[in-house]
């Protein structure tokens, strides 16, 4: 274990400090250069995540995740977009980072990222930052790269939206690594919302009728999703604890924007909004040693978390642990890794 | 009188008679007002009857000369046109009465049509004599041609707008002129190209009807105007049938769904520049026989024969063409016209029953796109929702992998291509066009002037009327014409209604493609094991991100290129069009890529790339990250270009896209072992 932490301290590279410190300020491609070691797949990228990180530790900001996800063409992007620009009109010194999560190609493994086209920011402003990520061969549209980069900005920023498409799947994923999750929807015309699975509209915190152009259809929008709620038993009691909020929205007729930029800025400022971060670490790792080691991993996982989330360790701490755990387990990994 | 018969022509009078040829159009513009004004009335004394004008990319986009992101466009590809005075020079000489003026103007058309007709006030001609044609088909320019500036929504308005000020002052004057040309170069199908611009026509009558502002007379001459732009290919027979199924169908429609009964108004008329896409630029000379060969397509049948044509040069897919390869393709039209027999008969190919059947079926098709896009929401909602898009880039995909596969053969290109060289490209000037810089410099100071001699007081009286019309429901013509005689220029107008409507960007249509490469194609193999090396060493995949800087709306390029580096495996970050060079250099910051892809078609790279990598400097990554450059450049341009920094360029001739992702990999490798 002592040998791992020199290797990771030794990893501490001039660059790396450099580019740590810019980042602080929030120029943009030292920033970029970072989340890209959160998104590579190698034992250096991997040291030098525990650097960042130790190095980060001290940072004042606990910046808000936030999800937002919803089926194409609910005009996600145009919407981040406008409530971006609102929030900072609101609150000039606030900071937003952007993670516009697209799937990758099954066939190819690539990925066409075009959510860029789709927001228009001013450019040269720092505290606006937009990032595209490739889910991988994930199934949940984001997965463990999405997590490893939401750590590092979130010590950087004050808001990180990410954005993703919602299919049934990914909206758990999402709610697993976001501190408070919305779900983007077109209006809705007649029986489309029974179809909603009960498990889907339980997870969003709050849902955000989209495009509501017109007053007729949005009020109609508003009470089909209510009385499908019901149907479903989520509560919309504002004071209980698992109340779900309902906002119409319109980009074109910016409707809705204002009282929406309002909430999201309260959730920013309120500390209680966010979540046990060891909980998403113990999530993490255990999707990770299942997909490495399958189920025997996983049972190993729990049995031995007390004495991985004992002390104040890093992730990659915890990671090379969980390892070397595996590793007194199966004697014939220490040869092939 | 003598029996007739049936392979002669037969004038109203009964006597045998000849068809008169089709108008003969030369599409010109360059430089600056000046220049083209002298162009002009030099084509005019060799007899030419209309004028086609060509605007500069600023002009198209609503930016006037002065504007950052146009100066590198200045006069590039057609005159640049910023103020009433530069319409006054422009025409100096030149008599508007009888003059038939086509203007490929499509975002701007609005404020191009004001300005033609404050020209005519303020030279004391009658109005109602203009005759003429502005594009002002805004659905291809989201699909295809990228010269839109507001929502899909307000652009309609400006549309019926000026086909109702029209219809009651300029009653010759075509107000949009419906284009299948363009959707053809994207990619489009034959029955793609019926059935996407059927639509668009369809569009804008249901919009015209619903705002209920013609008689029943009047809406049949309104329908009477509409013509089309159309386009013809290689596979000539499809494409003969193709014309005579657009006869039909427009017929039908405008009897079936618009009850026009006089059957003069329901005509398909109809002009043509016949296919670019399919030119080479490997053994560029055989374009001349292709050029040809697709100029059967349109005029073959008499029944379905264009009423004006214009030709692509042979050298098209090397560089802008010059006048003598512009010359070079007119005689290929007076040769046909006046040397052969063709305009002797009557329709050849009437009662043929492969054409009959294979019009059946291009028509029942057609149709049942047309009624699938209608049930969509109609044209304006297909494209914001990117279903004419998509279906458009899929098609394209399709046509780049069958090219590959060596499905579709194209002489010289993938079969063939061993040649002796052509004498004609190694001319001295290497076939490049080149603007003057002094030329821009006297566009930029006549717009200086008109800004120092006009009245600030009507400038700004007429601004402000114009932005709250804008925001009633008047129709703008009148503001506008108000507008071009105080003076307004081409940036204040736009800029005006960009604050009242908005700027719209489309989808793309590249979300979800993939090509049609088969998985043991060989280039595609080698390009897969390259970045599997390379994730396997770096632990990540590599990122590209591809976009257009500057005006230039031709997205193909790009947006096959971000397809193919899908396939290939890349993470692509696509940022689309009409982008400025801090847009791209800040993307590729924040996204961290392996390497900067750029596309450019308008003859504006050498300036386009100076501003990049200045900019790239700016931000400590000149050396960091490599840029690659595709597009129409020519070869002279390449040494200037690599000196600048560009790592590879890639033209039409790089038809296979694994071989160039293979090339792109390479540069990224090479990158990264520095």
């Amino acid at each position: 274990m002592s040998k791992n932490l020199n290797r990771f301290d030794a990893m501490m590279t001039p660059e790396i400090k450099d580019m740590v410190e810019r980042a602080k300020s929030l120029e943009k491609w030292p920033l970029a250069r970072l989340i890209s070691l959160f998104e590579t797949n190698t034992e250096q990228a991997k040291q030098a995540r525990h650097c960042v990180m130790s190095s980060l530790k001290d940072s004042s900001k606990n910046g808000l995740i936030l999800g937002i996800t919803g089926t194409p063409g609910a005009g996600k992007s145009s919407l981040i977009g406008e409530l971006c620009l609102s929030m900072l009109a609101e609150k000039p010194d606030l900071s937003i980072a952007v993670l516009a999560v697209d799937p990758s190609s099954q066939r190819s493994g690539g990925a066409l990222l075009g959510d860029r086209t789709r927001t228009n920011f001013p450019v040269n402003d720092k505290r606006l930052f937009f990032r595209s990520q490739a889910s991988d061969l994930d199934l949940g549209g984001v997965g463990k790269k999405t997590y490893q980069v939401t750590r590092l900005l979130r010590q950087l920023f004050d808001i990180i939206i990410i954005e993703t498409v919602g299919i049934g799947q990914s909206e758990i994923e999402v709610e697993q690594l976001s501190d408070h999750t919305c779900l983007v929807l077109q209006p809705l015309a007649g029986d489309q919302v029974q179809f909603m699975k009960a498990g889907i509209m339980e997870v969003p915190n709050t849902f955000i009728i989209n495009k509501c152009d017109e007053d007729s259809l949005a009020k109609r929008s508003y009470h089909l999703l209510k009385t499908s709620l019901k149907l479903v038993n989520v509560s919309l009691n504002k004071n209980s604890e698992n109340s779900k909020n309902i906002f119409l929205t319109s980009a074109i007729k910016q409707k809705g924007i204002a009282e929406l930029t309002h909430f999201l800025l309260q959730l920013e400022s309120d500390s209680s909004t966010r979540k046990d971060v060891q909980a998403q670490e113990y999530f993490y790792l255990g999707k990770w040693i299942q997909q490495e080691f399958g189920r025997f991993g996983l049972t190993l996982f729990k049995q031995s978390e007390n004495t991985i989330f004992t002390s104040q360790q890093s992730y990659e701490e915890k990671e090379n642990k969980l390892l070397e755990i595996m590793k007194e387990m199966i004697p014939s990994l220490s040869c092939s890794r | 009188m003598t029996e007739q018969n049936k392979h002669t022509i037969y004038g109203k009078d009964g006597k045998p008679s000849t068809d008169r040829p089709w108008i003969f159009r030369t599409y010109a513009g360059h430089t600056n007002v000046w220049a083209t004004n002298t162009l002009y009335k030099d084509n005019l004394s060799k007899g030419q009857t209309g004028l086609s004008i060509a605007m500069d990319l600023a002009t198209q986009c609503g930016y006037s000369s002065d504007h950052p992101i146009a100066k590198p466009e200045i006069g590039k590809v057609g005159v640049p046109i910023n103020s009433l005075d530069d319409f006054h020079v422009l025409f100096d000489g030149i008599p508007l009465e009888e003059m038939n003026t086509s203007m490929t103007i499509n975002g701007t058309a609005m404020w191009l049509l004001s300005l033609y007709v404050a020209l005519a006030e303020e030279r004391g001609v009658d109005v109602s004599q203009l005759r003429g044609t502005t594009q002002n088909d805004l659905i291809k320019e989201y699909l295809a041609r990228g010269t839109y500036i507001f929502p899909p929504e307000d652009s309609m308005r400006l549309i019926v707008d000026m086909y109702e000020y029209s219809l009651h002052n300029i009653p010759s004057w075509n107000a949009s002129n419906i284009c299948s040309y363009h959707l053809q170069e994207a990619g489009a199908t034959p029955v793609q190209e019926l059935a996407f611009a059927l639509v668009t026509s369809i569009t804008i009558l249901d919009a015209i009807k619903e705002r209920d502002c013609f008689t029943e007379e009047e809406f049949e001459r309104c329908v009477g105007r509409i013509s089309f732009f159309v386009n013809a290919g290689m596979r000539f027979v499809e494409e003969v049938s193709k014309m005579r199924s657009f006869c039909e169908m427009w017929d039908e429609i405008t009897q079936e769904r618009y009850g026009v009964k006089n059957a003069k108004y329901r005509r398909f008329r109809y002009g043509v520049q016949v296919n670019s896409l399919g030119l080479t630029a490997e053994q560029p000379e055989n374009n001349a026989w292709r050029i040809l060969i697709e100029t059967l397509g349109v005029t073959l049948s008499r029944k379905a024969r264009c009423r004006a044509l214009q030709l692509p040069a042979w050298n098209e897919a090397l560089s802008l063409p010059r006048p003598w390869d512009q010359q070079w393709s007119l005689r290929i039209q007076q040769i046909l016209a006046y040397e052969t027999d063709l305009l002797e008969y009557p329709d050849i190919l009437e009662g043929s029953v492969v054409i009959e059947s294979k019009v059946k079926q291009l028509k029942e098709q057609a149709y049942a796109e047309i009624n699938h896009v209608l049930e969509l929401g109609g044209g304006v909602e297909a494209v914001k929702s990117g279903y004419m898009k998509s279906a458009l880039v899929t098609s394209q995909s399709q046509r780049m992998g069958r090219l590959a596969n060596g499905e579709q053969i194209v002489v010289g290109k993938n079969k063939w291509v061993e040649g002796l060289e052509s004498p004609l490209v190694s001319d001295s000037d290497g076939g490049i066009f080149m603007v003057d810089a002094k030329a821009a410099q006297k566009t930029l100071d006549a717009l200086e002037e008109t800004k120092r001699n006009r009245d600030d007081t009507r400038v700004k009286a007429a601004l402000t009327r114009l932005e709250e019309e804008a925001k009633s429901d008047n129709n703008l013509m009148e503001a506008s014409i108000e507008c071009a005689k105080a003076r307004v220029t081409t940036g204040e107008w736009s800029e005006t209604l960009r604050g009242v409507f908005g700027e719209y960007r489309p989808p793309t249509g590249v979300d979800g493609q993939s090509m049609s490469i088969k998985e043991d194609n060989a280039s595609l193999v080698s390009v897969r094991k390259k970045i599997d090396d390379f994730i396997e060493t770096y632990g990540y995949r590599p990122r590209i991100v591809v976009g257009k800087p500057g005006l230039d709306g031709h997205s193909n390029g790009a947006e096959m290129i971000s397809v193919a580096a899908k396939h290939a495996g890349f993470d692509v970050i696509y940022f689309g069009i009409r982008l400025s060079s801090v847009d791209i250099v800040q993307s590729a910051l924040e996204e961290n890529v392996d390497v900067i892809g750029v596309s450019l078609l308008s003859g504006s790279h050498n300036e386009i790339m100076t501003q990049l990598f200045e900019e790239l400097d700016k931000n400590g990554a000149k050396d960091a990250i490599p840029v690659i450059l595709g597009g129409i450049i020519p070869e002279p341009d390449y040494e200037g270009l690599k000196e600048k920094g560009v790592k590879r360029i890639f033209t039409p001739k790089d038809f296979d896209p694994m071989i160039v992702m293979g090339e792109i990999m390479d540069v990224i490798n090479e990158q990264k072992s520095k």
